[in-house]
């Protein structure tokens, strides 16, 4: 049978588009600017397509554009990448079960972030994080790239990327749950957690 | 048996299906018999859950933006 030639190109676009949303949600995301955030996404495509001998077909199309985005960001911005000092993910890990041992008296389950007045916050709480917490956080938990997809987007390794995802984490869950007590969501918790 | 910090130190990477087969089963199967940790499990899990909405909730990229592109696409 034979190939036909324009397929691998039609396939590759295709990719491009139906990744336009997550790219524009990554981009919403590393900007904080609606308007910062379009320039941004055009401009990852405009790389995208310049470069397209470098995709290689049959792997992850949205992780190399969000690749592609962090770096127009950076370079745009004039950002330097900030190490920002993460103390050992299994540290954050057991940090997070103090949380969750502040809340056996009130909500041990977790209900609380089922509750949709919480969308907002969450939305709120995540611009707030340091970009380097941010960006795990949105890669992994909202864009469902693993661990070594993240690693790879971000150029560092991926004890780096559990790192500042569980500490991302860790900040998000102790923001939202003094938003939910604030608005009275939440019954309050312990003093001493 | 994992112990209960061994879990615990580990149940973010569970949640993310990031172990190894092995050890993803050793975690089910003390999460499964403990009522320790099980209530962690759920409270984690439900943060996760409402961080993954959070895309549903994101403004769409503007009908220009996504038109422009299309175009871009489509030129080269």
């Amino acid at each position: 049978m034979r190939q036909n030639p324009d397929a691998p190109r039609a396939a590759f676009e295709q990719e491009l588009l139906s990744a336009i949303e997550a790219v524009h949600r990554f981009a919403v995301h590393l900007t904080r600017d609606p308007s910062q955030a379009e320039d941004l996404v055009q401009e990852t495509y405009l790389r995208a397509l310049a470069h397209r001998d470098q995709y290689q077909p049959g792997t992850n199309c949205r992780a190399w554009l969000f690749t592609i985005c962090r770096n127009a960001f950076l370079k745009g911005a004039r950002h330097s990448v900030r190490e920002v000092a993460t103390e050992d993910a299994a540290l954050e890990a057991l940090a997070a079960a103090g949380v969750h041992a502040g809340m056996a008296g009130t909500d041990p389950e977790g209900a609380v972030f089922e509750r949709p007045e919480l969308a907002d916050a969450i939305r709120l709480a995540l611009e707030k994080l340091p970009e380097e917490f941010r960006t795990a956080v949105v890669l992994v938990d909202m864009e469902d790239q693993s661990y070594a997809e993240a690693a790879r987007v971000l150029g560092v390794p991926v004890g780096t990327v559990r790192s500042r995802l569980f500490r991302g984490r860790r900040l998000l869950q102790g923001d939202l749950l003094a938003y939910a007590e604030d608005a009275g969501l939440l019954a309050r918790r312990e003093e001493n957690t | 048996m994992l112990s209960c910090r061994e879990v615990i130190e580990q149940l973010w990477d569970y949640l993310d299906g990031e172990l190894p087969p092995e050890q993803m089963e050793h975690i089910a199967e003390h999460l499964a018999a403990c009522a320790r940790c099980y209530p962690q499990y759920q409270f984690e899990f439900a943060f996760l859950e409402a961080v993954a909405r959070q895309p549903q909730t994101a403004p769409r990229p503007p009908r220009e933006l996504v038109e422009r592109l299309h175009r871009l696409v489509s030129a080269t």
